[in-house]
């Protein structure tokens, strides 16, 4: 294509653009439809899995429970425990373990700075923090292994807690007391997203190292059992081995989902995330048909253009243009009406993706807002709109410009 | 340079058939200028038409500069159209979209000449026919004689053997249509060659010979 040629084409289109106006405008209303959607969709997966992932990422989370089977002889009904011991015994007979974490709580008096209120309060190891998304604030840390190691009376508490206790201050390095024994304050909870919770969201508990928790708790067994695979495939196998060793060592039958309770976030995970793509999926086509919509003004309105311009068109032939000429006039033509449409459109949802973006939302309740009000507007998104545009230029232009490059020059000379 | 012979053009609605031309045989000399006049439907413009490769005949042989043009594609004839052929309309068919200057450069981009060849072109076309001042403004800003020298120019663009014109005074008031003869005289007199319909016999004078069409056959009046 001459480009040249094509500079001409532009300048007689600028000369007629007003009459696509409505189209552009179709064109514009159709690109920023079918972006937001898929920039909600794609905010509402992503939200989904931050607020996931606040309970924890690939987490496997075991808690005892009471039989329901027979079992050698035993009868249905016994209460099945797990103790500090079982730790080590299944990280020593499931290599695929990456991280393991023992947790233990109990409801506590807990009282500083003269105020006294009422939390659950926690033991656990370092491997914890990774597992369950504990991320302190700047300055502060998690329970390392040397706070479990020595048994050091310190603790690490929710964001809420701290605002209880301390108000405003710092917490920092202050005291507080947990049945009578005080507790140095190590670090504080970063405010996160948590949609899943036991005992209550992360910004209301407290976290000791497991020696120390003993020492103030007289319960000898643990609550629950905290492990991460080194990769999400390995999940179903590790459920497995833990149902087979804790069922050999507690003597249950391994078949029995009463005797542990095994909450396994990864194939929730799964679960949620392909119901969310499946959405977003769904916005898609929608915000795709929208945009056909626009693509089928487009196509209606070229043939008009071409109909009328019938008699330029034998102009040109006579004049010496071969059918790629006028094909390309047509097409361009198109492609320019599309161009300038959807470039709005695109700016626009871009510009209002952002803006949702910066509206604060609550990290203390998770509601519809926090979906809803942070859409994603990523590169991904920009391609299959590439795509689709594209094939919609392609099908609005082609036909039009083909029937025009196939017109009888004699009959379009004298068409009027 | 044209050559015809036994050129028959059959159009066909429904059952019905018609012989716009029922074997014409025409030789026009190179140099030559040749009117063609006859009543309205006698086959002027269709024949016209196939001489400007416009439209290919229904049965017959047309020889332009030796070539055959019955098997040419529609591509081919849009060559020869566009470098051979220079045409002239009697209701002058200008873009009207584009300026004066942009009208006549459109046949040379089609011919792919590179910008300072063009804009040469252009200078020396639009003194020719003197309207340089005139070269910004669109066909509807210009008068019918003013646009008819644009269409003339137009047709001059690749610099033609061929230069045919439909009617070119029918449209305009008796004054322009003398100067675009007069233009058309200093263009055969430079070499071309120049095929004219028109059914005013004053018109017909300046032409070396008449071709007198009647019921799509050449009478010899």
């Amino acid at each position: 294509m001459n480009l040249t040629l094509t500079r001409f084409f532009l300048s007689e289109f600028r000369k007629r653009r007003k009459k696509a106006a409505l189209i552009t405008f179709a064109l514009f209303w159709g690109t920023m439809s079918i972006l937001l959607l898929l920039s909600f969709g794609q905010g509402m997966t992503t939200q989904f899995q931050v607020s996931f992932s606040g309970l924890g990422q690939n987490l496997i989370m075991i808690s005892g429970g009471q039989t329901s089977k027979t079992h050698q002889g035993l009868p249905k009904g016994r209460r099945i425990r797990m103790y500090p011991t079982d730790i080590s015994y299944l990280r020593e007979r499931i290599p695929e373990i990456k991280t393991i974490a023992p947790e233990s709580w109990n409801n506590r008096q807990v009282s500083a700075n003269g105020k006294e209120i009422n939390r659950v309060v926690h033991g656990t190891t370092a491997d914890f923090a990774k597992m369950r998304s504990q991320i302190p604030q700047l300055g502060g840390r998690f329970i390392n292994p040397d706070d479990v190691k020595y048994g050091r009376k310190v603790a690490f508490i929710g964001w809420n807690v701290a605002k209880d206790l301390f108000g405003n201050t710092n917490p920092l390095g202050n005291t507080i007391i947990i049945q009578r024994v005080p507790f140095t304050v190590i670090g504080v909870l970063k405010k996160k997203l948590q949609d899943s919770m036991y005992n209550g969201p992360d910004a209301e508990q407290i976290y000791l190292p497991f020696s120390a928790f003993s020492q103030i708790d007289s319960q000898y067994h643990i609550d629950r059992i905290h492990i991460q695979p080194y990769t999400i495939e390995q999940s179903p196998l590790i459920e497995e081995r833990v149902r087979t060793l804790l069922g050999r060592k507690y003597r249950f039958n391994k078949n029995d989902r009463y005797a542990i309770y095994i909450w396994n976030t990864i194939e929730n995970s799964k679960d949620a995330v392909a119901i969310f793509k499946g959405i977003e999926i769904f916005l898609g086509i929608i915000g795709a048909l929208t945009l056909l919509i626009g693509a089928v003004g487009v196509t209606n309105l070229m043939y008009a253009i071409v109909k009328e311009r019938t008699q330029e068109v034998g102009i040109k032939m006579a004049l010496g243009a071969r059918r790629r000429n006028i094909v390309m006039q047509f097409f361009l033509e198109t492609l320019f009406i599309f161009t300038k449409g959807t470039f709005w459109g695109f700016v626009s949802a871009f510009n209002l993706v952002n803006l949702i973006r910066l509206i604060p939302i609550s990290y203390e309740n998770f509601g519809i807002e926090s979906y809803l009000l942070r859409p994603v507007f990523s590169l991904q998104i920009f391609f299959v709109y590439l795509i689709i545009v594209g094939s919609l230029v392609f099908l609005s232009g082609i036909f039009p410009a083909l029937r025009a490059s196939k017109m009888n020059p004699i009959a379009s000379l004298r068409y009027e | 340079m044209i050559e015809l012979s036994k050129i028959k053009k059959i159009y066909q609605t429904g059952s019905q058939s018609l012989e716009a031309l029922g074997g014409i045989k025409l030789k026009i000399k190179k140099g030559e200028f040749v009117s063609i006049m006859g009543p309205s439907g006698s086959g002027k413009s269709t024949l016209m038409n196939i001489v400007g490769c416009l439209d290919t005949p229904s049965e017959g042989d047309y020889l332009l500069d030796q070539e055959e043009v019955g098997g040419l594609t529609f591509d081919q004839l849009a060559a020869i159209r566009n470098r051979k052929i220079g045409f002239v309309f009697q209701n002058f068919n200008l873009l009207p979209y584009a300026t004066a200057w942009e009208n006549i450069e459109l046949p040379m981009l089609y011919n792919g000449k590179n910008t300072r060849k063009r804009k040469e072109r252009l200078v020396e076309l639009f003194n020719a026919i003197g309207l340089y001042d005139w070269r910004d403004h669109k066909p509807s800003e210009l008068s019918g004689g003013q646009q008819q020298r644009v269409a003339l120019a137009r047709a001059l663009a690749n610099d033609p053997p061929i230069i045919l014109a439909d009617e070119p005074t029918g449209n305009l008031d008796s004054q322009s249509g003398i100067e675009i003869m007069e233009l058309l005289s200093r263009l055969w007199k430079e070499g071309r060659t120049i095929v004219m319909v028109t059914h005013d016999t004053r018109i017909a004078e300046y032409s070396e010979r008449s071709i007198h069409l009647f019921d799509g056959k050449i009478s010899d009046k």
